[in-house]
This record gives structure tokens, sequence and C-alpha cells, in this order.
């Protein structure tokens, strides 16, 4: 696995989504995918970053850590804030998203747009720290 | 990212450089609120923006509330492919008109 560090805070996101971007160029991923995933990756940093560390007074990094296999990019966010479980909350579900602007809750979009994002998402608690887990299918040739 | 306000007659143009995240976002929105104080009419460019999270689209959010209760308009200029489906998952793009430049969006603005 290779693995990348970034700083705990808003102005590492730029960055973050470069390195999400040059990882999807050499797993080949197309355009949209590229996008979904780099969405992803930002909303669950943006999540780490806000509530995981500055809310909670934690100065820390986060890791990125990625694999590329035969059929999947596999990217992982690795953080030490608390535990935390993005899939834990409520998504907003079709009746939601289908309400007047004026009516609607904005929570949750940030999740929601990562499950929409890529292939799979998953969580897990391992050894201390969260891991945010982002799996893309690479397209067959 | 960068934003740069633009007064055409009744008509305010925020324009958009840039990527739109949680860095950014707050200064979107500043400049977002801006506008809607200044007039009721907003075109918003999003041309030159190639990425934007749901931070991006909190703002939009908070624009279509104040414009709404303004009985204003807002239109949506040179949304990428990309942003457009986020919008469309979302159920945002329902609320916005979206058209491909800002002349565009002034003539229509301007009608009524």
């Amino acid at each position: 696995m290779e693995s990348k560090s970034f700083p705990g805070v808003v102005a590492s996101l730029d960055g973050l989504r470069d390195y999400v971007d040059e990882l999807s160029r050499q797993a080949g991923l197309a355009k949209k995918a590229t996008y979904g995933l780099k969405l992803a990756v930002d909303e669950i940093a943006t999540n780490i970053i806000l509530y995981g560390y500055e809310k909670a007074g934690l100065v820390a990094d986060f890791r990125v850590l990625s694999e590329i296999t035969e059929q999947e990019l596999i990217v992982i966010l690795e953080d030490e804030a608390a535990a935390f479980d993005p899939l834990a909350n409520q998504m907003p579900d079709a009746s939601d998203l289908s309400k007047s602007l004026e009516d609607r809750e904005i929570g949750g979009l940030g999740i929601f747009l990562t499950i929409k994002g890529v292939d799979n998402f998953s969580y897990e608690y391992f050894n201390g720290k969260n891991r945010n887990v982002f799996v893309m299918k690479k397209q067959q040739s | 990212m960068k934003v740069t306000l633009t007064d055409q007659e009744e008509i305010t143009v925020v324009e958009v450089t840039g990527d739109i995240d949680s860095k950014t976002a707050p200064e979107f929105e500043r400049n977002a609120k801006l506008a809607t104080d200044r007039n009721d009419k907003i075109a918003i460019d999003l041309t030159a923006v190639e990425f934007m999270s749901s931070a991006g689209l909190r703002v939009l959010l908070m624009v279509y509330r104040n414009i709404k209760s303004q009985n204003g308009k807002v239109i949506l200029v040179g949304v990428s492919e990309d942003i457009q489906d986020v919008m469309s998952t979302t159920g945002f793009i329902n609320f916005f008109k979206i058209v491909g430049t800002v002349a565009e969006a002034v003539v229509i603005l301007k009608q009524d």
C-alpha cells in the first residue's frame, strides 16, 4: 500500500484532491468516476477535519492509503479522531431529496454524495483509528 | 478560489474561479450574500469552477432561500457536467435555471 499524510486542516483538501486525481489516473479511471471518487474523499476528509479534529481541539495528520489491484483502486482515509461511523447517521431519502429547497434539511448531503460517488464505501475502527474505505472498479478493457 | 461581483444595471453577476470546497465556501457565501443584499436578480457564473462539494451546495441553498424571500430570481451559468450530475442526484437541479453564458442569463433576468 502507498501512503501519504496530510495535515488535518481544510487547506489540505486541495492537495488531497490532486493526489486522488493522480491515483485515479494511475488506475485508469474514467473522468466521471474520478470526479465521484474525488468528491467522496473530499466530503469524508472534510468531516474528519472539521468535526473529528478541529471541533475536538485535536491537531493531527490524516493518512491516505491506496492500492491499485488488477480490478480496483482502493483508497483509505485513516484518522486518529474519536471513533465515528459516517454510515451510522441517517441519510436523506428520495422524499427528502425531492423536497423544495425552502423546506429541506441540509445535513447528510456529504455522506449521501460519498456513497453515490464510489462503487463501494465502508467504515471500520481498527487499531484506534477510523478507516474510511473507498473502492472504485477499474474499467474493463 | 476567487469571487468577483459585477453589477449590470439591476442584476448582480457573481463570478467564481476555482474549486468550491469547505475551505473556500465561506468566501463564496460571503460574496453571494453581498450580491443578494444588493440585488434580487442574480447570475452565478460557475464556468471556471471544476469542483464543488456539498459545502457549495449549502451556499446555493442559502442563495435560493434569500432570493425566494425577496421574490427575486437566480440563474446559474456554465455549470460543468460533473457539477450538474451532483445537482441532479441531490434534487437541486429542479430549482435552478442553468444557461451557458452570462449574456443569456442577463437577457432572461431583464425580462421580468
